[in-house]
């Protein structure tokens, strides 16, 4: 059974008025601090200022580049897999170039309206071709198939990324290591904290 | 009292000291796994022949100094098999590691991620980074083997099951194994393409992404896809199917797995029937070749046909497709005799090819020929006396209920003259141009329904994707046709008609409808490797 | 005759400007005030310059005041909605009932001291100096403050009408909150004002102001208790925060909730004109309207000094001293609107039947008491 509990009050809580006036102290006291004292206000005035965002901010989307321009993107659709708002479209295709790349996407449609916003995209691709990290917002649009990004728009923001595929390269094996070596734990200050023998 | 005592044809045997039984002389794998014992193995296949060459499957049997392939075993009464041992995990484990030597572990951009046996092994047994350091032998990366299909000889693992089903199910040995040690390489042998017409089989069994097919390739990744249990409606053959789709789109057929009608095969024209329902399909009702609303399609073949009655009723063509289901068939056969009664019924087949051979493909193309045949109880006429019928100006209204009516030249001049040609068909083709009225209809991939194959054998079709536009099943649209016409054959499903047609038809009689199964996400169905 | 009828149209337009200028204004004011009070901004951004080359913003934003005319303009703009079912001539006249009787009540407003025409430059002229005497009020009437209460409380019609005339069961309950509302505190505010006449011993509110010369005299030191009662209820009769509840803008809705456009802007407005006339009000009864203290006929007697000042300044200064006094009501009555939460509705009855009005008549009976033995100190036994 609930209890029921009666605060009591006295006369004085109960007359309302010094507590009206103690609030109306506290409001009026802001309102001269911020009109004619050293003002207080949080409001940032938008398209003049802007908040200055944290480095690992996730704004659009960007598909790298590799050294040769071409998308690294190799459309093995992992971050459409793992992406919970199943928001990215990938049509894969040939490259048929004669390169070691055989696939690549013809097409890379994200629905930035859908989009949730949650990086997974990022953390799933094993080439590191999808990133978030353009510091922009998603534009404005004023029609529904305006919201989709395609490959054009997210390479046209997209840099060089000259990171080693896997596998791609003839070399690799040199920064790779297999997991039963001798590894080493650094702390966040860069400090040995751990040395692991391999097995 | 004991399996074995209950049926003598049994021998029992313990893995792991758990007490087992199975048939006298059967493979040891088979047993294993029937029983649900884990067990990791490439080459071997049930369909195949054994040739005990990857050495995935290797276990312990009591008496025998070394480790025995479990493939190449036969369980004998009495045996003692450990499969879990520190040292059968141990060459288990090194038999992967080995196999995974050159393997490229490209799984991203491989079309058998997600359903690739390596794959699975690998992290059901070993799960452990590499210890080579030396580079990996480079093969062909691109190899056009044949028409349909593309070999990635690195990912290649050497299990041979395809060079083994091109010889001992297709009957056409077009793969071969060339060079020696860690250079082997799967390839054709000089002056053969891989062409036969069950080449895709051997895509199906690669245990790895080694043999794609061109059109699968790239297309999907295999763990998006929906798997819905239907029959190939190639050919009169009736092979068991599943519809492999994503996004209502079909991406593949592949045969079920270990059934008796089709073993684990399917032919490569049974797998590309699946194109025609995303191509050139017919999606909204037509009334003189303007689009229309159902209703008013329904109204206009329901007016014509509702004013014949009586004698002129003969002058009522009613043309069955020998490609629609049981389901269709009866409703149709039961609006020509029973409701419209004296109109003509036809049966519109393609003709018998050349195709068909002694592994799977039937001569006749025509999925549901006997089916159509027994729910008509014998009232159908051929395709060559409508031609006949028509020139001889005997009919006034024609409704076909089919894409396969193919008539002469000189027939289709005549349907000019009838007072109503109305079809329903699911693509544009010679008839549809010259109907009156076209009512979109389904394909098979989009309809629940049972065809009854040559043999006799009913199964079950289930729909995997939903029809583009306005269109419907046949058996649908005769409903609502009925409805206008006013008559009472009220069907809401296609089990119902199904319930009434094995009551009524002689032939269906022993049919069953099966399970109604919603499709099965592949990537929770585990590795179909 | 003419003359008469002309200084009345001058005094009609000098106090209409004021109250309604003062009522924009305090659209503004409201939301600018209430955002200063939570560290906000508040609207700034309404201009009446396009922008500079390069430049986001228009110029020429008066710190936001151009947002009352935008908004006067938005409104006057959009669509006039009528709901389907609405009965048309009782929905179009409700606006109109709510706003002109807060309009037409202003007329006994004194908003400056009595003008002695003929003789402005004089310091502290003599009546015999005058050529006439201009009383700045509208309508000199002896049951002013009557007839403040008469056609004040015609509003409560608007209000009924606004929520039955739009055939909408909210707007209705609004309707209903609000005409109960208002006749509950009306019935305060009389009383409260029963004290004042007690002690004034007039109804007429110049009269009642120039009883007000010190500050000893005012109506706050002579009626703190029904000053404090007077400004609550007053503040219930406008509709505002803590008893916003007829209205109660987005959530519990209101009387005016179908209504659109120019006729809601009627409604906004009349709320703001009702905000200046209690202001008004409280000015006049308790903070000695024009009154401002120290300043006599001759000048200004502070600190010991005498700065003496003509005629025609005295009056400016007194009609200056009168608008700001409404205007730190106003001011006070926002500050409030943003200090406190709204009460439930059946706090709401209870406060006013239960506080406002024992207290309000127990306030008459000890004034009158009051009054009454310091009469008995003055006349002969």
């Amino acid at each position: 059974m609930a209890k029921v509990v009666s605060i009591k009050r006295g006369l004085w809580e109960q007359l309302y008025l010094p507590e009206l006036v103690r609030g109306v102290g506290i409001t009026l006291k802001h309102f001269f601090v911020n009109t004619f004292g050293s003002k207080e206000i949080v409001t940032v005035r938008y398209p003049e200022e802007k908040r200055e965002y944290p480095p690992r901010f996730r704004g659009v989307h960007r598909l790298m580049k590799r050294e040769d321009g071409s998308v690294r993107c190799v459309a093995c659709m992992m971050c459409s897999t793992i992406c919970p708002a199943q928001c990215i479209y990938i049509v894969a295709g040939e490259r048929g170039d004669g390169t070691a790349i055989e696939k690549v996407p013809v097409s890379f449609d994200i629905d930035e309206l859908i989009c949730v916003v949650c990086g997974m995209c990022v953390e799933a691709c094993p080439c590191d071709a999808i990133r978030m990290d353009t510091g922009r917002h998603y534009p404005p649009v004023d029609r529904r198939d305006q919201a989709f990004m395609q490959k054009e728009d997210l390479l046209a923001a997209g840099g060089p990324n000259v990171a080693v595929q896997g596998g791609a390269g003839p070399d690799w094996r040199e920064s790779y290591r297999p997991l039963g070596s001798d590894r080493q734990i650094y702390d966040r200050e860069g400090k040995l904290a751990k040395q692991i023998k391999g097995s | 009292m004991t399996d074995t005592e209950k049926n003598p044809e049994l021998a029992s045997f313990t893995v792991d000291g758990k007490p087992l039984s199975a048939p006298k002389g059967s493979n040891l794998l088979d047993a294993m796994v029937a029983h649900g014992i884990e067990i990791s193995y490439f080459c071997y296949h049930p369909g195949l022949s054994v040739v005990a060459q990857c050495r995935q499957c290797l276990v312990e049997i009591k008496g025998q100094p070394k480790l025995a392939p479990a493939c190449q075993s036969i369980v004998m009464p009495g045996m003692e098999v450990i499969s879990s041992s520190e040292k059968v995990l141990a060459a288990r484990r090194q038999m992967l590691e080995f196999t995974l030597v050159n393997h490229p572990i490209d799984c991203p951009i491989c079309d058998k991620a997600g359903e690739c046996a390596l794959q699975r092994q690998y992290m059901d047994w070993d799960a452990k980074g590499s210890r080579i350091d030396h580079a990996k032998v480079r093969k062909g990366k691109k190899v056009d083997l044949g028409p349909r299909i593309v070999l990635d000889q690195e990912r290649c693992i050497l299990c041979t099951r395809c060079v083994r089903f091109c010889a001992e199910i297709a009957k056409s040995p077009q793969l071969t194994i060339s060079q020696r040690g860690n250079h082997s390489l799967l390839t054709t042998p000089p002056g053969h393409r891989l062409d036969n017409p069950y080449s895709l089989n051997t895509v199906d069994i690669c245990p790895v992404g080694a043999l794609t097919d061109k059109d699968f390739r790239f297309q999907v990744r295999v763990w998006n896809l929906s798997a819905t249990l239907s029959v190939c409606n190639g050919c009169a053959s009736g092979c068991l199917c599943e519809i492999h789709h994503f996004r209502n789109k079909i991406y593949r057929l592949v045969p079920r797995r270990l059934v008796d009608v089709n073993l684990n095969w399917m032919c490569d024209y049974g797998r590309s029937t699946y194109k025609a329902q995303a191509s050139d399909r017919l999606t909204l009702p037509r009334v003189e070749g303007k689009d229309a609303s159902f209703e008013d399609a329904l109204a206009r073949a329901a007016g014509k046909l509702g004013s014949l009655e009586g004698e002129a009723r003969a002058g009522i063509g009613l043309v069955l497709g020998a490609d629609l289901a049981n389901e269709d068939a009866f409703v149709a056969t039961r609006l020509g005799l029973e409701f419209l009664a004296g109109a003509q019924l036809y049966l519109a087949a393609e003709p018998d090819t050349s195709e068909g051979d002694a592994i799977l493909r039937s001569a006749d193309p025509n999925p549901n020929r006997r089916g159509v045949s027994a729910c008509a109880r014998g009232k159908l006429r051929s395709a060559a006396d409508l031609a006949r019928d028509l020139s001889e100006g005997k009919l006034r209204v024609l409704y076909v209920l089919s894409d396969k009516l193919h008539l002469p030249p000189e027939a289709l001049e005549k349907l000019r003259g009838l007072e109503l040609v109305a079809v329903q068909a699911s693509h544009p083709g010679e008839l549809v141009k010259r109907a009156n009225v076209v009512l979109p209809a389904c394909v098979w991939e989009e309809v629940d329904g049972t065809v009854t194959s040559a043999a006799g054998r009913t199964s079950r079709m289930r729909a995997a994707v939903t029809p583009p536009g306005a269109a419907k099943p046949h058996w649908e649209i005769l409903v609502r046709l009925a409805r206008r016409l006013g008559l009472t054959l009220d069907y809401a499903t296609p089990r119902a008609i199904f319930d009434a047609l094995r009551v009524e038809v002689e032939e269906l009689k022993g049919a069953e409808w099966g399970k109604d199964l919603p499709p099965q996400l592949l990537r929770f169905a585990g590795s179909r490797g | 005759m003419f003359a008469i009828i002309v200084a009345a149209l001058i005094k009609l337009v000098i106090l209409l400007a004021f109250a309604i200028s003062l009522a924009a204004v305090l659209t503004w004011m409201e939301r600018r005030q209430s955002a200063m009070m939570q560290d906000r901004i508040g609207p700034e951004r309404a201009n009446l310059l396009p922008p500079r080359p390069g430049q986001v913003l228009g110029r020429l934003r008066l710190f936001g005041l151009v947002h009352p005319i935008a908004d006067a303009l938005k409104l006057a703009a959009k669509e006039d909605f009528v709901p389907p079912k609405a009965h048309r001539v009782l929905y179009a006249i409700a606006p109109i009932l709510t706003l002109v009787p807060v309009l037409l009540v202003f007329a006994v407003i004194p908003f400056g001291p009595p003008v002695c025409m003929g003789a402005l430059g004089a310091k502290a002229p003599d009546l015999a100096q005058c050529t006439r005497v201009e009383l700045l009020q509208v309508a000199h009437l002896d049951i002013g403050l009557l007839f403040v209460f008469a056609i004040a409380s015609l509003s409560a019609y608007g209000a009924a009408l606004a929520g039955w005339a739009s055939n909408s069961s909210y707007g209705l309950l609004g309707g209903m909150r609000a005409t109960a509302q208002m006749f509950s505190y009306e019935i305060t505010m009389g009383m409260t004002v029963m004290g004042a006449f007690l002690v004034y011993g007039t109804l007429e509110p110049m009269a009642i102001v120039q009883k007000q010369a010190t500050f000893s005299q005012w109506g706050i030191v002579l009626q703190p208790l029904g000053f404090i009662l007077f400004f609550v209820a007053a503040i219930a009769e406008t509709k505002r925060a803590p008893f916003d509840l007829p209205e109660g803008e987005s959530e519990i809705l209101g009387f005016f909730v179908e209504y659109s456009g120019a006729r809601f802007m009627m409604f906004y407005l009349g709320e703001f004109v009702e905000i200046v006339f209690a202001g008004c009000m409280i000015t006049t009864i308790f903070l000695g309207g024009w009154q401002l203290p120290g300043l006599m006929a001759d000048g200004l007697h502070w600190f010991g000094t005498v700065f003496s000042m003509p005629h025609w300044l005295v009056v400016l200064v007194q009609m200056a001293t009168f608008m700001a006094k409404v205007f730190l009501c106003c001011f006070l009555q926002l500050a409030i609107r943003w200090s406190v939460p709204r009460m439930r509705y059946d706090q709401l009855m209870k406060l006013g039947w239960k506080g406002l009005l024992p207290a309000s008549i127990l306030n008459v009976v000890i004034t009158a008491g009051v009054v009454l033995w310091s009469q008995a100190q003055v006349l002969p036994r």
